[in-house]
């Protein structure tokens, strides 16, 4: 795979400044009955006690190639005004990686249903701004996409 | 390999259920892959590519049953492979869990 060229403007990269602070703190959270949370580390097994011996062997696993991940896109966004770099294979993976997180974020804190997601957003609704990022999200997603190798 | 053993001829009821335990060990773990209204079509489908080489066609494939049906099984395996794909499925964002199959 060629590295894959981002430009992205400074509001755009200062939204995603903004995002990755905001998971990274979501990462590091621990209250078990926050819903995101649930989302981020999923249940494995339909028994409590299977899926708490699980999430004790694994989790910290899982938290980490989160953190891991969200470097890596701080890396490439860099400390200020617009972005401009170029994403080899590794970067790219955890672009993708972190943009879902985001996405699965900001889309279970909205409760959105397939029939929200298909709706174009509503600028008085009051959840327009959330809604249009995980859109605008998911759009940036797919670019990247588009251009790796599986 | 060891000697042959002597056949016996009466039933015996530990063997049975060492047997029974044999069969129970050897039902695979059903690694399954969740619908959710947020994770996008293209990145699902990416990722079983991703995570387990599957062609492009089986990987679309699996992505639609998640789709359409609510649900798809994407892996299966021995209890120790199942978790490890599970985890890399949350590693992915994907809503995965293990099951044992019927």
């Amino acid at each position: 795979m060629s590295d894959i060229p981002l430009r992205l403007n400074a509001t755009e990269a200062g939204i995603l400044r903004d995002l990755v602070e905001q998971m990274r703190a979501l990462v590091k959270e621990t209250d078990a009955t926050d819903a995101v949370r649930a989302r981020l580390f999923p249940d494995a097994y339909e028994d409590a006690e299977d899926s708490e011996a699980y999430r004790d062997l694994t989790g910290g696993d899982l938290s980490a190639a989160k953190l891991e991940a969200l470097d890596r896109v701080a890396e490439s966004l860099g400390n200020g005004g617009p972005t401009k770099a170029h994403l080899a294979e590794e970067d790219a993976e955890a672009w993708v990686r972190t943009l879902t997180d985001m996405r699965l974020a900001i889309g279970t804190r909205l409760e959105v249903t397939e029939a929200t997601m298909n709706l174009e957003p509503d600028p008085d609704d009051p959840a327009f701004a959330p809604l249009h990022t995980l859109h605008w999200l998911g759009w940036l997603q797919e670019q990247i996409l588009e251009r790796m190798v599986p | 390999m060891g000697p042959m053993k002597q056949p016996t001829v009466a039933p015996d009821v530990e063997r049975e259920s060492d047997i029974h335990e044999v069969v129970e060990a050897d039902r695979p773990w059903l690694v399954i892959v969740w619908n959710d209204p947020i994770n996008l079509m293209t990145y699902v489908t990416y990722v079983f590519q991703k995570l387990f080489g599957y062609p492009y066609e089986k990987a679309h494939k699996l992505m639609l049953d998640v789709h359409y049906k609510g649900k798809a099984v994407v892996s299966s395996g021995p209890r120790e492979k199942a978790e490890m794909d599970c985890f890399r499925l949350h590693g992915y964002g994907l809503w995965a869990t293990l099951s044992k199959s019927e």
